[in-house]
């Protein structure tokens, strides 16, 4: 998987590092912002109100 | 050469993994299907890795990320809460709370844990849906608000979220729980444990600081200071914390306070319940605005 989208990363090495930084920042922040948001309230870890 | 070639096929492997380096014609006489498993297990095994720093991200997330992202939350509706109270258009010219239309997620008292430090105050919003909590602790919209009779019930995390109430299993009976409205300040304290209840006179009621703490009796018989209860058990923000069927006269109903959070840290199993009563009420005085209640220093 990883070593197939390095080997789709075009340009000298330079390029192929940013690239590969912009694209792992872009999934984290992804993963922060939209997924773990809207993921955490169907997990049983926060509930502190009664019922 | 033959031999060697003979002694396994993890030799040869090696060479074909390099295949691109070596110029040997040999690995890549390989089958194809070996190839694509080993991708196959490469593909799975990354995949892993992945799930695993993933779940390790989510965690960061959960106890540090919603922290930061609360503590702006938070600021906002502090500030946005200060302008409404220094602002002398608002409510008319009579020094009086009014409480009761306040919109889902809005600040309208502050509250503070004099032993949790100086710095612990949050604003209390209205209401506990997740994207009130997300702000600060959530007041129970049926519930009694700050200095009125029956059970002023706030939620609020312990975990991210900038976790207001991750350390309420630290306060002890008679520690200070003051609430802050626009025109008043509100000091509840924590009611005796179980196990303080008897004797209580005798020991530990003989601290100043538990002026008007000591048992209460009739419909709050039974009523201790912290309990760990199920969610499902919403007799803690009733009225009359833990007996809610009881409906006591006006007269006879305390002015109590109920902190509800999760328990154990990282888990929804159980909530941890906190009930303070009322002890003293301050009004603010505009000529004095340095007034504030003696309980805010007991820091410690």
């Amino acid at each position: 998987m990883y070593s197939w989208i390095w080997r789709h990363l075009p340009g000298p090495i330079a390029v192929r590092v940013a690239l590969a930084v912009v694209l792992a920042a872009g999934v984290i922040a992804l993963l922060l912002f939209v997924v773990f948001p809207w993921l955490e309230p169907l997990l049983p870890f926060n509930n502190v109100t009664t019922e | 050469m033959g031999s060697v070639e003979h002694l396994g096929r993890g030799a040869g492997r090696i060479s074909g993994d390099l295949g691109d380096l070596v110029p040997s014609p040999r690995p890549r006489a390989r089958p194809a299907k070996r190839d694509r498993t080993q991708t196959v297990v490469r593909g799975f095994g990354e995949a892993l890795i992945t799930l695993g720093m993933v779940v390790l991200l989510f965690v960061v997330y959960e106890v540090y990320v919603t922290d930061l992202i609360s503590a702006g939350k938070q600021r906002e509706a502090a500030a946005e809460l200060d302008d409404r109270w220094s602002d002398p258009t608002i409510g008319g010219g009579e020094r009086q709370d009014h409480y009761g239309d306040f919109a889902e997620g809005q600040g309208f008292a502050k509250m503070y844990v004099p032993k949790f430090g100086a710095d612990f105050h949050f604003t209390v919003v209205e209401g506990t849906t997740a994207a009130s909590l997300e702000i600060g602790p959530g007041h129970y919209t049926d519930t009694a608000y700050p200095g009125e009779p029956g059970n002023f019930s706030v939620a609020g995390h312990r975990v991210g979220k900038g976790a207001p109430f991750n350390d309420i299993n630290l306060i002890e009976s008679c520690d200070a729980i003051v609430v802050e409205t626009r025109f008043s300040w509100f000091t509840y304290r924590m009611v005796p444990l179980e196990e303080e209840k008897a004797g209580w006179a005798e020991g530990k009621g003989k601290d100043p600081r538990c002026e008007g703490v000591a048992p209460l009796g009739g419909a709050y018989e039974g009523l201790v200071g912290q309990r760990i209860v199920l969610p499902t058990n919403g007799g803690v923000i009733a009225p009359v914390p833990g007996n809610p069927e009881a409906s006591p006269s006006a007269g006879e109903m305390a002015a109590m306070m109920t902190l509800t959070t999760c328990h154990p840290r990282f888990s929804d199993k159980e909530r941890l319940i906190v009930h303070a009563v009322l002890t003293e009420e301050l009004d603010k005085d505009p000529n004095k605005p340095d007034l504030r209640p003696a309980a805010l220093e007991e820091t410690g």
